[in-house]
């Protein structure tokens, strides 16, 4: 195949961000080329400075041998299918496709002929004289295309011509798209942040992040092969972890030893390894190179798609004391008013990260009136310190109606997970069966009257608790004392299985070492 | 290529700046010889305020200003507040209702000033009703409403009608519905309203000079009906120049400003 | 929605009193012989005869359509190119321009048109290209924003697409900017030609006592000469032209779209 373009470092910026960072790239004769990546890679940036409406900052665009940087638009043998389309409101759609052989003076015989070729090449036909304004977004793709076509062009652009198609018609399209360039036989380059429609049209793929080209190859080499981890994740599903290639075709990650077909990385090289969740088997808990529990179920239509936690997380139980019913009344105003007694976190009021209002949602204080209106807690006085102990608060409406509880300053005990840097704490509490059974979430209101937080324990980020796990029915619960457990996400694997299988379920995951690729870690941009 | 485009871009900006050369040579033009030391409009010999001076002691011309920025104040406010409401109802109405309505709505706005206005005078001169400066009024209004109705309409149909529903749903009455949603979303619309209104009743001519009395003159009619030239009309021109672009500047401002101090309060809490 | 709808009745009483009955009664004046009283009407046509058989009216009306017409045409062709420089510029400039060109529509159109007979009282010029002047003056920022905010809402990407497909900025100007602008130019006419021909201070303050157009005829007919009758009848035929024409403009642009 003869080459036909070849992007030279091409480096473009707008207002001082660079989009492109020194792109070097190949085209050649025929081929479905895609330019794959999420909006802002700078895929769009590279196709208008190869139409040639945007100039490049620096490096060279080779067409057909020949340095095009200085050549107009308008005198390239490049055509474009725009994004919205961009098809002249003001003509109908046989004087949209005329309009190039039009500009280049071509006899009124030729057009018709060329006119009425490039409509029975889009399946147009007898659409000659219609308002384009009036076309359904797929037929107005066509028209699109024909108009591009119609002039002959050796490379014709599609950016993301597909975007505006609902998803049947995307298919459709895409059918359609690659027939066309398989009968005119020149080279198509396509913009598209849609992996599916990358790997389902292209000879070739170029994905792009961030301004650079992250790997260029076939859609099966890239599916297969990503040679690192955003490409993994950018196509297909992918479970990624990081791992230890101990030897050629040994890598360890999760614990464990695994036999790979990877070979050729430093000892003990810190990678990315991919399993993707269709090369996962779903076995009996004993007969899998690992065992866990599933999460959770998702019907795609053909598969299931499960999460199987194979390690649960960093994980704290508290008391839940469930106490009796406590409203206090105020005959003269007729208002009620509750609250619980709470535990306090000594280090929380050490750094003041605890306000006034605060107490009021960690007691769950509450005043409502005859018609059951809420009424704001106004009044907050206590006598807390900042040293363990007993102490009490008092909150209380406008009109003087005045609810006691005691607070316990205590130093509880967090749970720290050095392994895995995350650390997690929780505060037993007192709550009435009444307010149990009337929260919305139970899970988030458990957290909120437990003050559970967890957080990573390098950086202080704040870590989520996925995972709030209670034994008693939120609906009967009786007076008593109830053990909580929070807990943060652990390691989970997806799968796509056409078993069904029920949450909880305790099962086996087995994969082989064709079914696992381990990749060099991407290195970080400076 | 480079060459041949800056000569474009000389071009065009050349072109533009005679552009609005001619539209302000007039304007221009009034606010020099406000200051001229002659009464002459072809020289100009030397700096006086004279003519200002002038203006305030020309008791006819003064009278001129305070009946036109009455009749304005009132035209404005009656028919920004009959206009809105109107607007408002006829949102919600049946199209044929709206569209009839509105054919007639937009008369005032299509028909040539005169036909209105011989229209207008011959309503009062049939009623037997003397022209005066409650005449004056009454028409200022009639001509005023249409365009308010034209701003604010359009607005009003670009709302979301689930807004004013959702409202419904969460509990407000139309009252309270029309006044914390409704309206402070077309407000922009309503200002704008009352500006076009204030701003065609302040310039008429051609209506005012049929329907009012002999005795009640607008700043219009009061030149047109000078005998002889006289300077202290630039003077006013001046004046009037001056209040009517530091209107537009705050007008087209505090959008602005109010957008920056919201932001600004929003980054600080 | 009923309730809503209450809402509307006070403005419909208003035009009711002030818009419909004020047309119907030019109507009435327009068909009746004078002199009659409040219960006697004599219908006649005679008004509208007098105004087609005499020559000199016959004139005032194509002047009054003659200068109507130049001026829309001198508004056009210096406000396209203006137009489309200005579509051309940054959007903060742009909105510099438009602000900048409304600036003078807010002022008094009297003060201004005055200030251009001084202006003019330095040259010795025929009154006619004086008032044609001063029309032109007064219309030209209308027709500049309607063709501007036409070429403005145009898809840039339009553009492109026309370079892309071989044409240079010429031929995408010829073909795609300029047909794209037409209904611009179309609300520009409206706005330019209609006021122009019932126009009425302008030729009496910058074309002297002796210029006269329709505008004028019909103040002569309604406060000199003391004849509603007739002044209605020339005031309804010039309503009927500028009414016709306005729904002509609409019609061709109308068919224009569906063509």
């Amino acid at each position: 195949m003869r080459k036909l373009i070849e992007f030279r470092n091409i480096v473009k910026s707008f207002d001082g961000q660079v989009v492109l960072k020194g792109v070097n790239l190949n085209i050649y004769e025929n081929e479905f080329v895609t330019l794959l990546g999420p909006s802002g890679c700078g895929k769009t940036t590279l196709l208008r400075i190869l139409a040639g409406f945007l100039e490049q900052d620096e490096g060279t665009v080779i067409f057909d041998g020949q340095c095009i940087d200085k050549v107009p638009p308008y005198r390239r043998e490049i055509n474009t299918v725009f994004q919205r389309y961009a098809l002249f409101p003001h003509l109908n759609v046989y004087e949209n496709i005329a309009f190039g052989l039009r500009i280049k003076k071509t006899g009124e015989d030729i057009i018709n002929q060329k006119v009425s070729r490039m409509l029975s090449l889009v399946n147009l036909e007898g659409f000659e004289k219609r308002r384009v304004t009036k076309l359904s977004g797929g037929q107005q793709q066509r028209v699109a295309i024909a108009r591009a076509l119609v002039n002959e062009p050796n490379v014709l652009l599609l950016d993301e011509p597909l975007g505006a198609l609902d998803l049947k018609l995307r298919k459709e399209m895409q059918r359609e798209l690659k027939r066309i360039q398989q009968e005119v036989g020149i080279t198509f380059i396509f913009v598209t942040h849609d992996q599916e429609e990358a790997l389902t049209m292209s000879d070739k793929i170029v994905v792009m992040n961030a301004g650079e080209i992250e790997q260029i190859g076939t859609p099966l080499e890239i599916y297969n092969e990503p040679v690192n981890a955003y490409v993994a994740r950018f196509i297909g599903e992918s479970n990624i972890m990081d791992g230890i290639m101990k030897a050629d075709y040994r890598v360890r990650f999760d614990d464990k030893d695994f036999e790979c077909a990877d070979f050729g990385f430093k000892q003990n090289e810190q990678v990315d390894v991919l399993i993707r969740p269709e090369d996962i088997r779903i076995v009996k808990p004993k007969e899998g190179v690992m065992r866990g529990e599933v999460k959770s179920v998702i019907f795609k239509g053909v598969h299931y798609e499960l999460m199987v936690e194979t390690r649960t997380g960093t994980k704290k139980t508290v008391k839940m004391h469930v106490v009796t019913q406590h409203d206090l009344s105020n005959p003269q105003t007729g208002e009620k008013i509750s609250a619980n007694d709470f535990y306090v976190d000594l280090e929380d009021l050490e750094n003041n990260q605890i306000a006034d209002h605060d107490f009021v949602s960690i007691a769950n204080a509450q005043a409502w009136d005859e018609e059951d209106r809420d009424i704001s807690l106004t009044h907050i006085t206590h006598n807390i310190e900042k040293a363990p102990g007993e102490y009490s608060i008092t909150f209380g409406t406008d009109k003087g109606t005045e609810v006691t509880v005691k607070v316990y300053v205590i130093h509880p005990e967090y749970v720290e997970d050095a392994r895995h840097n995350i650390g997690i704490s929780a505060l037993d509490f007192f709550i009435t069966a009444d307010e149990i059974r009337d929260s919305m979430a139970i899970s988030t209101d458990l957290k909120t009257w437990a003050s559970a937080e967890a957080w990573n324990l390098q950086d202080d980020s704040s870590v989520e608790i996925t995972d709030v796990r209670f034994d008693f029915d939120p609906a009967e619960v009786k007076e008593g004392t109830y053990d909580i457990t929070f807990a943060t996400r652990g390691r989970e694997y997806k799968i796509e299985t056409t078993a069904h299988h029920e949450v909880g379920d305790k099962v086996g995951l087995d994969f082989g070492p064709e079914d696992i690729h381990v990749m060099h870690k991407e290195v970080a941009d400076v | 290529m480079e060459k041949k485009k800056s000569f474009w871009n000389f071009f065009t900006s050349g072109y533009l700046i005679l552009v609005l050369l001619f539209i302000y040579l007039p304007i221009l033009y009034v606010m020099v010889f406000s200051f001229n030391d002659s009464k002459s409009m072809t020289s100009f010999e030397g700096f006086s305020l004279q003519w200002y001076e002038n203006m305030f002691n020309n008791r006819e011309m003064l009278e001129s200003i305070k009946t036109t920025v009455l009749v304005a104040v009132i035209a404005t406010v009656v028919s920004t507040v009959m206009g809105t409401v109107a607007a408002i109802g006829l949102s919600k109405a049946k199209r044929i209702v709206r569209s009839i309505v509105l054919e007639i709505n937009n008369l005032p706005v299509l028909n040539p000033d005169i036909v209105t206005a011989i229209s207008l005078m011959l309503l009062f001169l049939s009623l037997k009703i003397r022209r005066s400066l409650v005449t004056l009024t009454l028409s200022h209004i009639t001509f005023c409403i249409p365009y308010v109705i034209l701003t604010v309409l359009p607005k009003l149909r670009q709302l979301d009608d689930n807004v004013a529903e959702a409202a419904l749903d969460l509990g407000a009455t139309p009252w309270k519905a029309l006044t914390k949603v409704i309206i402070p979303q077309i407000y922009p619309a309503i200002f704008s309203g009352a500006l076009i209104a204030f701003s065609m009743s302040f310039d008429d001519f051609v209506i005012s000079f049929f329907t009012s009395g002999v005795d009640v003159q607008n700043i219009s009619m009061y030149v047109y009906s000078m005998k002889r030239f006289n300077p202290s009309v630039n003077a006013l021109s001046t004046l009037i120049v001056i209040v009517v672009t530091v209107i537009l500047i705050m007008a087209n401002l505090i959008p602005y400003l109010k957008d920056k101090k919201t932001n600004k309060g929003e980054q600080e809490t | 929605m009923k309730s809503f709808f209450r809402m509307t009745y006070p403005y419909i009483l208003w035009i009711g009193i002030f818009i419909v009955a004020p047309m119907l009664m030019i109507l009435l004046y327009a068909v009746t012989r004078s002199g009659n009283s409040t219960l006697t009407f004599q219908f006649t046509l005679d008004n509208f005869a007098k105004f087609f058989s005499d020559p000199d009216f016959m004139k005032v009306l194509w002047t009054s359509l003659r200068i109507a017409f130049i001026t829309t045409v001198f508004c056009i062709l210096i406000g396209y190119p203006a137009a489309l420089f200005i579509a051309n510029l940054s959007e903060r400039t742009q909105t510099l321009m438009v602000l900048l060109l409304t600036l003078p529509m807010w002022i008094n159109m009297l003060l201004k048109t005055y200030a251009w007979r001084g202006i003019l009282m330095n040259f010795d010029m025929e009154s006619e290209v004086k008032v044609f002047i001063g029309m032109v003056y007064d219309f030209l920022p209308y027709m500049i924003i309607q063709i501007h905010t036409a070429i403005a809402k145009l898809d840039r990407e339009l553009l492109t697409a026309s370079y892309d497909l071989g044409a240079n900025k010429w031929q995408s100007f010829l073909k795609v900017t300029l047909p794209l602008s037409v209904p611009g130019i179309i609300s520009g006419i409206t706005l330019v030609f209609l006021p122009a021909v019932s126009s009425f201070v302008i030729p009496k303050l910058l074309g002297g006592g002796n210029y006269v157009l329709i505008g004028n005829l019909i103040e002569k007919y309604f406060l000199v000469a003391g004849d509603w009758n007739f002044g209605s009848a020339i005031s309804l035929i010039m309503a009927l032209i500028i009414i016709g024409s306005m729904w002509l403009t609409k019609k061709i642009d109308r068919n224009a779209e569906e063509e």
